[in-house]
């Protein structure tokens, strides 16, 4: 594996003052499409679609613990690929931990990746 | 049509198992079976099962997403293919003395390990917060507070005399 190079740019740290999945702070307000809110009309959570809901997470954590530790192949915006391991993503899949990631500058030991910057990324099995 | 991160879970809940085209930005298009939404960001998660080559999954983050078509269905030999790559792999089928001494020796080994644990039917109850079903392994216990599973997984995945089959595939 190529040399490292050293830290460029340190990425801020989590919100101190927020806690897990808080639908009101906000950062999930800034920066989320207020998805709890589009399909409750009648203003009370529908008990099957929480159900839905749930399942559909699930999977998608299944996922994203099947991606761990995998080299992952990031597609981001103006074409650029970037090939990285796969660390771990925070709870609003707003930013993606990743070791060893391959840019044109060099191999960055440890970074974090915007989610609004990346399009898809894929993995083999 | 609503964008696709404005739809509602039972509208993106048609889509899982289909076989589908994703157009995202840049007008790029991805193919394969959807295996969830993520209600959260709404991120597509493909799987393809390529003739020559490996599995490969993958994620189009719900920002990017601008059209999704559905190409053709899915049936029930699809979902479970997809699901093994996903689910661990519960293969080992123990007999039911095979699964009573499995209990037995967990509960001797948490009791040494000054733990309250009662039987309860198939399960231990663990100072009754915390209930381990069969087969008595670190994936099978389940409980509302993390820190207390994360201790008793840690004891479970340590009891001596068994012959761990590895249940995390994941």
């Amino acid at each position: 594996m190529k040399t490292p190079v050293s830290v460029l740019r340190l990425p801020r740290g989590p919100d101190p003052n927020s806690r897990g999945f808080d639908p009101n702070s906000p950062r999930f307000l800034a920066l989320c499409p207020t998805t709890l809110s589009s399909s409750s009309s009648s203003g009370a959570v529908d008990e099957e679609e929480q159900r839905l809901r749930s399942d559909l997470r699930e999977r998608f954590l299944r996922t994203l613990l099947l991606m761990t530790d995998k080299q992952v192949e990031f597609n981001m915006h103006e074409k650029v690929r970037v090939r990285a391991r796969f660390g771990a993503s925070d709870i609003d899949v707003l930013n993606f931990q990743v070791s060893g990631l391959e840019t044109p500058l060099g191999v960055q030991k440890e970074a974090l990746l915007r989610c609004q910057d990346v399009i898809s990324c894929s993995f083999e099995l | 049509m609503l964008k696709w991160r404005d739809r509602s879970p039972q509208q993106w809940q048609e889509f899982v198992n289909q076989e589908v085209c994703v157009t995202a930005h840049d007008q790029q298009s991805f193919e394969g079976r959807v295996f969830t939404v993520d209600p959260v960001s709404a991120s597509v998660v493909l799987v393809s099962f390529p003739e020559t080559k490996r599995p490969s999954v993958k994620v189009i983050l719900g920002h990017a997403v601008t059209d999704v078509q559905i190409l053709g269905s899915g049936t029930k030999e699809s979902e479970s293919r997809m699901k093994s790559l996903f689910l661990p792999d519960r293969t080992q089928v123990l007999s039911a003395d095979e699964l009573k001494s499995r209990r037995e020796n967990l509960r001797v080994w948490l009791e040494k390990n000054r733990v309250p644990v009662t039987e309860d039917g198939d399960d231990l109850r663990v100072a009754s917060v915390l209930t381990i079903s069969a087969p008595y392994s670190t994936g099978d216990c389940t409980c509302a507070n993390e820190i207390i599973l994360a201790r008793v997984q840690s004891l479970v995945e340590s009891v001596p005399g068994e012959q761990h089959a590895s249940l995390a595939s994941i």
